[in-house]
């Protein structure tokens, strides 16, 4: 009896749609270079440029397999832009630096500083983001603030924040940090514009500080509608790590970046009381939901058409470092808000993890870098191929007064569709690292309504809640072909929720 | 619309949630197995090895969990796993404590498994990394085998030469970059301040490549600056070359100390006492000989 319910079970098992759409491939390493990737980009010949941890940035030729080396020596690369088959941006711990490669031998003789006015206090964890570049070629870089996990260097660049418990000899005190580290924040700014986001004219001769808040925004990139988006990871001050849709001059949350406000009034920004700083965050679009969807995400892209279904073409991708899958962003909009949708993509995949970079060749296919700087990840690239396959999967969700509507891409079984669970909770925002989720209930269906061609379906659960995380098992959910979903949990951030 | 969606109601979906208790192993795959392997350490310590500390303690485990610190030298602090909530993390414990049963630690590899490799023995090589006695953005130089100097990027100016190899940068690349590069070799030349004085103004604009050697570019007030650093043809040391555009108007006075341990000579200009005065039509070719036993 068992085993004929065990062989029942695995003839009722679709195939994983990865398996059936996708192919994974291993990309050879560049031989002598450890190939930890912190930044990636797609020259106009249709090479791919990766910029690896200890500072080599190489091309790679898919059609011959070869990698070249076109620059040296960078420190902590971690975000590129490539202006054309000679000349690539690229952001590194201590500037934004254009390399040019003028007497076209294909490698880089000039290393220009385009921008280094900003603070670094040798911490290890002030890395460096970016650059985006938007319509008028206005580039934006994001600096990360320093962890207590180390001090301050004996020697800085740029100005120091007299604000804060301890001065300037204590914060870089190695003797005695382990007593004072406390007192210094989790995450600390007390060096110029770090945790601040800079917008740089195109010509690189000014620069305006744009939006502060960050705490370790790993990922920064405009969307198809030319919003500027900002991941960051969670810890202190970030419940879970969320989505950005960033304005000039707004705050983002994570406090220690205040004391480099024009107009701060001098108060130590752990002392402001919490009320006053929620009052003062914009909201996050998105959440990855902390040991389910993602705990640091990454690089957003933009998908091209090719690459995936035309339904997902425009859609954000964005990696993620210690869940082996990638996240995909289902924008939504009530009233002017812009909110999103998060669901997994490739889980259960030969993926892995590590995800950190994320570029589109020409012909469509996705290249994934992989870095784990002695955090949980992985090393070295991957290329996923789509072959052009339909598989099911959420297209869109759409809030509702009542509830939600979720878009197929193939009509679904309307059997299958009674054990959807639903379940929303918020965050508390605080000082602490990480945040349990808070009030979780369970939405019990009240109604379901499929549309005549099955693609659409309507899930009546009652009023949405503001600030509420809503998250959908959707694991039984079959088309009528009985396939099963590729990302069968979403994650919606109702920032607004309909009237 | 809505008369073409068909309705139906759903029925007994209530008990749906119920209080299933927690998979251990499926808590652990999603927060714990990323940095937690079984036999070995890889960003955490093995299963094994927790299991050695915490067999018994489920409430030490939870503990931990929930807040961890800073314990091991070179480890990065593990993130609080309250999320997870007591119920799960019990189960977490449950399941490292069955799994890793009778499982011995394995040894680790030990040193930079790229120190022979090409790209980190070829010589001259420019390499950013954080340095020691520098500031926050230097950049190590290897002019040869033998001679290595520490520009500094931020105060836009030298700061040591050494003799006896370049730089071993695994303390920082093996992890997140907490730790300096170390020198391999001794300094044999230190500079206390800019030769152009400590009060100028300053901007680094970059450096140029010529054959693996770089030209370091930077402003002094309104003068730019190059700087640019080779081999000595013997072998014995390293020529420093600057040049400054547009010349100054009047004879200019820059600082050069006495290498500790080592000699110089200037192509030109007037070097006495740590000074060296240079002619308006010197100051576009300003070149230093440094000779290190």
């Amino acid at each position: 009896m068992k085993r004929f319910f065990l062989f029942s079970l695995l003839l009722s098992l679709p195939a994983w749609g990865w398996k059936e759409s996708f192919s994974f491939e291993q990309l050879p390493n560049p031989e002598g270079v450890d190939p930890q990737v912190g930044a990636m980009g797609v020259m106009p010949d249709g090479r791919l440029a990766v910029a690896f941890h200890r500072g080599e940035l190489m091309c790679y030729d898919a059609s011959k397999k070869q990698w070249s080396m076109f620059a040296r020596g960078l420190q902590e690369p971690l975000g590129m832009l490539v202006e054309n088959d000679h000349s690539i941006l690229v952001m590194q711990r201590a500037e934004l630096t254009r390399l040019r490669d003028t007497d076209r031998d294909g490698v880089a003789d000039e290393y220009e500083t385009v921008f280094d006015d900003f603070g670094m206090s040798g911490n290890y964890h002030e890395f460096a983001y970016g650059p985006a570049r938007d319509s008028e070629g206005n580039l934006y870089i994001v600096l990360g603030v320093a962890s207590n996990g180390a001090p301050m260097a004996a020697e800085i660049r740029g100005e120091f924040s007299e604000i804060g418990r301890l001065n300037r000899q204590q914060m870089s005190d190695l003797a005695n940090w382990k007593k004072n580290s406390g007192a210094a924040g989790r995450m600390y700014a007390r060096v110029h514009d770090r945790g601040w986001m800079i917008k740089i004219s195109p010509d690189g001769k000014k620069a305006e500080p744009y939006a502060s808040g960050f705490r370790s925004p790993n990922g920064i990139g405009f969307d198809a509608k030319g919003r500027l988006l900002v991941t960051d990871n969670q810890g202190d001050w970030r419940p879970t790590s969320p989505l950005y849709s960033v304005k000039k001059g707004g705050f983002y949350g994570h406090p220690a970046s205040l004391v480099w406000k024009s107009d701060w009034d001098g108060r130590d920004p752990l002392k402001v009381p919490v009320k006053e700083l929620d009052a003062m965050q914009e909201k996050a679009v998105g959440y990855f939901a902390q040991g389910e969807l993602a705990n640091s995400p990454t690089w957003p892209v933009v998908i091209p058409k090719g690459s995936f279904p035309d339904a997902w073409v425009g859609a954000t991708l964005i990696g993620e470092m210690n869940q082996r899958q990638l996240v995909r962003v289902i924008d939504d909009e009530v009233d002017g808000q812009f909110q999103t949708a998060m669901v997994p993509l490739f889980d259960g995949s030969p993926l892995g993890m590590g995800n950190n970079r994320l570029a589109f060749g020409q012909d469509g296919s996705l290249y994934v870098g992989k870095t784990a700087l002695s955090w949980p990840g992985s090393k070295g690239l991957m290329r996923i191929r789509w072959n052009g396959k339909e598989f099911l999967s959420v297209d869109a969700v759409k809030a509702l007064a009542d509830g939600f509507e979720l878009v197929f891409s193939q009509p679904v079984a309307q059997e299958s569709l009674a054990k959807i669970a639903v379940t929303r909770h918020t965050y508390e925002y605080h000082a602490a690292y990480g945040a349990p989720k808070k009030n979780l209930e369970k939405l019990p269906l009240q109604q379901v309504e499929r549309s005549a061609d099955g693609r659409r379906v309507r899930l009546k659960l009652g009023a949405l809640r503001e600030s509420y995380l809503h998250s959908f098992d959707l694991r039984s959910v079959r088309s009528q072909d009985g396939n099963q979903l590729l990302g069968d949990r979403a994650w919606y951030q109702v920032v607004k929720a309909p009237k | 619309m809505k008369s073409v969606l068909r309705i139906f109601a759903i029925l007994g979906l209530a008990s749906s949630l119920a209080h299933a208790a927690p998979d251990g192993a499926q808590l652990f795959a999603n927060n714990c197995a990323a940095c937690h392997q079984l036999d070995q350490m890889v960003v955490g310590p093995s299963l094994a090895e927790i299991r050695g500390i915490y067999q018994g303690k489920p409430d030490d485990f939870v503990k931990w969990c929930v807040a961890p610190q800073r314990k091991r030298q070179g480890a990065i602090e593990m993130p609080s796993m309250v999320h997870v909530g007591d119920e799960g993390l019990r189960a977490i414990y449950a399941h490292v404590m069955k799994v890793a049963e009778g499982v011995t630690v394995k040894k680790q590899q030990q040193g930079d498994p790229f120190a022979a490799s090409r790209e980190m023995t070829k010589r001259p090589q420019v390499q950013r990394i954080f340095m020691p006695d520098s500031g926050p953005a230097s950049i190590a130089v290897a002019v040869d085998a033998q001679h290595s100097l520490c520009w500094d990027a931020g105060a836009c100016r030298l700061r040591y030469m050494w003799t006896g190899g370049f730089i071993d940068g695994y303390p920082y690349w093996k992890g997140n970059g907490s730790s300096l590069a170390t020198l391999v070799g001794q300094v044999r030349y230190t500079e206390a301040e800019s030769p152009f004085g400590a009060d100028k103004k300053v901007k680094f604009r970059g450096y140029t490549m010529k054959q693996d050697r770089p030209t370091f570019h930077y402003q002094v007030g309104e003068m730019r600056v190059s700087e640019s650093f080779s081999a000595a043809a013997d072998g014995k040391g390293i020529v420093r070359k600057i040049s400054l555009d547009p010349t100054p108007a009047s004879d200019l006075v820059l600082h050069f100390p006495a290498p500790q341990n080592g000699t110089v000579k200037v192509e030109s200009g007037q070097w006495r006492e740590g000074k060296l005065t240079v002619r308006p039509e010197q100051a576009s070719s300003i070149v230093l000989h440094y000779s290190f036993p």
